[in-house]
């Protein structure tokens, strides 16, 4: 027993010497001062939310792309999104939009307030469309021509051309004062939000208070926490009391912890494969990277997997049920296109589609080939995600029994994009605004980075988006998008092209004290973690 | 109770140098099992089965199954197949290259030794993690660039043991004596110097060993080297990590048990070996 004992210790000694030396960031924020210190047992004072989030890594500016998942808690917009993702005023008390769709013209507030006590005018929401057009950061504006003010309340935003989505930018570009930015404002964002920063170290934590000149309902909790952690840690964290909210990985949410509930929130986080749309013709991007993949070039192929895929048993597998599976791009948001959903998991049908596609195993390999090609490509992962990891090596053993082999392989981000216009990734996207899909699919999206990676590329379906794009508001542009994925006759979806094979929807799973009440949440988009803040302001602190 | 006192005797008596055979042999045959070991163990436990995962240790998965389903009997066999590998041929590399460049510092003296020692200097003064990195990065990532890595920068502790071990030799007088009858240095280095480095290199190899499998595991985790699915014992430990807060122990556990029983073979198996060879210890 002596001897069993040593060899054990022995063995953790080496797991924990291993993560000794192999892991980059600290679990747990050393505490600089006292009072930034998380401590045992929330409050309506303070609260430690644990969150695995890069979402911080640029700065606090939305002109940047702050904000653009979630809140921007120190800045607010001039439109929100409630519980049921609808519109309504924030900073804006009203506005219109022109006959020709041109014209935006917004009235503010005026009695709101940045946290530095200036008065939140016209002037700054017209700054600071301009600057983030300037900036031309992960905040899309480019549609905007100039944004001008009227007068002290009211700001016109003129575009280029008329674009359905541009609504979604009154609603995540948190507006920043024009007498207080500078290059250095992402390090120091001032702003009339529910919240104020008060200390960023940066990768470690983030502590933020109430902003006492907030126009809106004053928040409750006078002091948030954040930790910002691996998935793991923040479960740990939760587990010791550290921390009232925690978000944790859906592999993780079958676990219990005492006084804490589990929240699992739809999403429209997705994670889907992405095939290369066109041959290897020798083409490349602007910088040098190749473009398109012989195999996955052929409809029969990229079908195939789609219909063989048993996306239910991914969702029970991996995600512990804590997700549901996806057809598209966008489940569970106004523009689905629910026509676009397809029976899967069905092998026959798979084999059946490579057959007529003109794919047989001729050499008895198990493999199936089509003029001396076999049925073969790598699926890059990156190394970081376990569930993307866990996704790839799933599809990789459920399209085997259909003849075609995807040798699966994790790698960094900076190793898979000069490979990913070449080669199937696994990708994961969800945004709740429907420029998305554009960014996806439009041919002219294709320009060598993240956006239509694959190269796809299909006049109907660039008339169609482009139809979205210029149809004069959301509600009329919805229509547009259902007919982008499938119309009957074509779409990019399975029974189209097929250009992805889209496989779950994430729930995104919290653990959050039973005292502490959070209201509503609304389906979140990409990016577990920050994303349940968007209502942060409304969250109650219940027990004494 | 006196009968206590009495020894026993053992059935079948051996001699310390069958012992020290017997351990060789036991040793070897376990390393050699553990390499071979997934040619006849195949690859089926290696896919994910969705539905059999996070299983404790049963007849059927003596190592349990993890949060894929996988084996992890299967996994870490094929691991410490692939790390005892990876270690041996990095850590025989590292022992040929510190030997080399320690036996020239040393018998060639002069600039030679300057410049060798000052290679060894400039790599001791690189953090061994970054310089790892940076090398396996250079070759392209994968197997390869582990191997490479681990290779090319675990010599130098050794070469200065063995560089002063040299010298120490050098000054003795039989050497000196072989200089004045005109023996060339590489007759010197071959026939009075390596004799002696034999013990040196062999303690040599069996540190390397561990601290080879260590960082290509380091490696891996940081995504330069081997996909995270790869079955490498550095990888499937630096996984089961995530599960310590979760309680399925048998996936660091069991695997880290394997590690260090495969680390004490090679230990075991070192000394025995040095026991064997070594002049002061080879006739007891």
């Amino acid at each position: 027993m002596k001897l069993n004992l040593k060899t054990t210790s022995c063995a953790a000694g080496i797991v924990l010497a291993l993560s000794a030396c192999v892991s980059s960031t600290p679990e747990r924020p050393s505490s600089q001062n006292n009072a930034a210190a998380p401590q045992q047992g929330g409050s309506s004072e303070q609260i430690v939310l644990a969150l695995s989030n890069s979402e911080f890594d640029d700065g606090f500016d939305p002109t940047l792309g702050w904000g653009r998942y979630g809140s921007p808690l120190f800045q607010s917009t001039l439109l929100r999104r409630n519980s049921e993702l609808k519109f309504e005023n924030d900073l804006a008390t009203s506005y219109t939009v022109s006959d020709d769709g041109k014209v935006w013209t917004v009235t503010i507030r005026a009695d709101a307030k940045f946290s530095d006590g200036m008065p939140v005018t016209a002037e700054d929401v017209a700054f600071t469309f301009n600057q983030a057009g300037e900036s031309g950061g992960k905040t899309d504006v480019t549609v905007l021509q100039n944004a001008i003010a009227t007068s002290p309340t009211t700001v016109e935003l003129r575009l280029k051309q008329p674009q359905s989505t541009f609504i979604n930018r009154l609603a995540t570009l948190g507006i920043v004062p024009k007498h207080a930015y500078s290059a250095e404002y992402g390090r120091n964002p001032i702003g009339s939000g529910p919240y104020k920063l008060v200390q960023w170290d940066e990768g470690q934590q983030l502590i933020a208070e109430v902003n006492p000149d907030y126009y809106g309902d004053m928040p409750q909790i006078q002091r948030l926490v954040f930790l910002l952690v691996e998935e793991d840690a923040a479960f740990a964290a939760a587990k010791a009391g550290q921390a009232q909210v925690a978000s944790i990985p859906q592999t993780l949410a079958v676990q219990s912890i005492d006084n804490m509930k589990l929240y699992d929130v739809k999403s429209v986080d997705n994670r889907g494969i992405m095939f290369p749309f066109k041959p290897n013709t020798g083409r490349k991007t602007p910088d040098g990277a190749a473009i398109g993949n012989d195999v996955t070039a052929d409809r029969a192929i990229r079908q195939a997997i789609n219909y063989g895929i048993d996306r239910k048993a991914l969702v029970d597998g991996i995600l512990e049920g804590y997700g549901s599976p996806a057809y598209g791009p966008v489940t569970g948001l106004p523009w689905e296109q629910k026509e676009a959903d397809i029976e899967d998991g069905q092998i026959d049908r798979a084999k059946q589609i490579l057959a007529e596609g003109g794919w047989s195993d001729k050499n008895g390999d198990g493999i199936v080939e089509k003029n001396g090609q076999p049925a073969e490509f790598t699926m890059l992962y990156p190394a970081s995600d376990s569930i993307r990891q866990a996704l790839a090596l799933s599809v990789a053993e459920q399209i085997k029994p259909i003849g075609i082999r995807a040798n699966v392989e994790g790698k960094s981000w900076d190793e898979i994009e000069p490979l990913m216009h070449s080669n199937v990734v696994l990708f994961g996207w969800g945004s709740q605004d429907p420029t998305e899909v554009y960014n996806l699919y439009h041919s002219k999206s294709a320009q060598g980075d993240f956006n239509n990676a694959g190269y796809y590329a299909d006049s109907k379906i660039d008339n169609v988006l482009d139809l979205a794009m210029g149809a004069p508001n959301q509600e009329e542009a919805i229509a547009f998008w259902k007919a982008a994925q499938w119309n009957g006759q074509t779409g990019f979806t399975t029974k189209g092209d097929a250009a992805w094979a889209w496989l779950v929807n994430l729930d995104h799973t919290y653990f959050v004290n039973t005292c502490l009440n959070v209201g509503t949440l609304q389906i979140e988009p990409h990016g577990h973690g920050w994303p349940i803040t968007a209502n942060i302001s409304e969250w109650k602190w219940t027990c004494n | 109770m006196a009968t206590s006192f009495l020894p026993r005797r053992p059935a079948i008596r051996f001699n310390r140098r069958q012992i020290t055979l017997l351990s060789i042999a036991l040793c070897t045959l376990f390393l050699v099992a553990i390499v071979f070991s997934n040619r006849f163990m195949g690859d089926a436990g290696l896919d994910p089965a969705l539905t059999q995962r996070n299983q404790p240790p049963s007849l059927t998965h003596l190592f349990g199954t993890d949060w894929l389903g996988r084996d992890m009997l299967t996994r870490s066999l094929h691991g410490m197949s692939l790390s005892v590998r990876v270690g041996l041929l990095a850590a025989s590399f590292s022992a040929i290259i510190g030997t080399g460049l320690g036996l020239m510092a040393g018998t060639l003296g002069g600039k030679v030794d300057a410049v060798i020692t000052w290679i060894i200097d400039v790599f001791f003064s690189l953090p061994h993690l970054v310089l790892l990195i940076m090398i396996s990065f250079a070759i392209g990532g994968g197997t390869k660039g582990v191997i490479i890595a681990v290779a090319l920068t675990h010599w130098t502790s050794l070469a200065r043991i063995i560089r002063a071990e040299t010298l120490q030799v050098n000054s003795s007088d039989y050497v000196q004596l072989s200089y004045k009858l005109g023996r060339s240095p590489f007759w010197i280095a071959r026939h009075h110097m390596l004799p002696h480095m034999i013990p040196q290199l062999l303690v040599g190899l069996i540190l390397l060993f561990p601290h080879a499998i260590l960082h290509e595991a380091a490696l891996s985790f940081i995504g330069i080297g081997l996909s995270p699915h790869t079955p490498a014992i550095g990888i499937i430990l630096a996984e089961s990590m995530r599960n310590l807060s979760t309680g399925y122990w048998w996936v660091g556990v069991l695997p880290g048990l394997l590690l260090l029983l495969a680390v004490q073979a090679f230990d075991t198996l070192g000394e025995n070996v040095r026991a064997l060879i070594d002049p002061k210890t080879s006739q007891g």
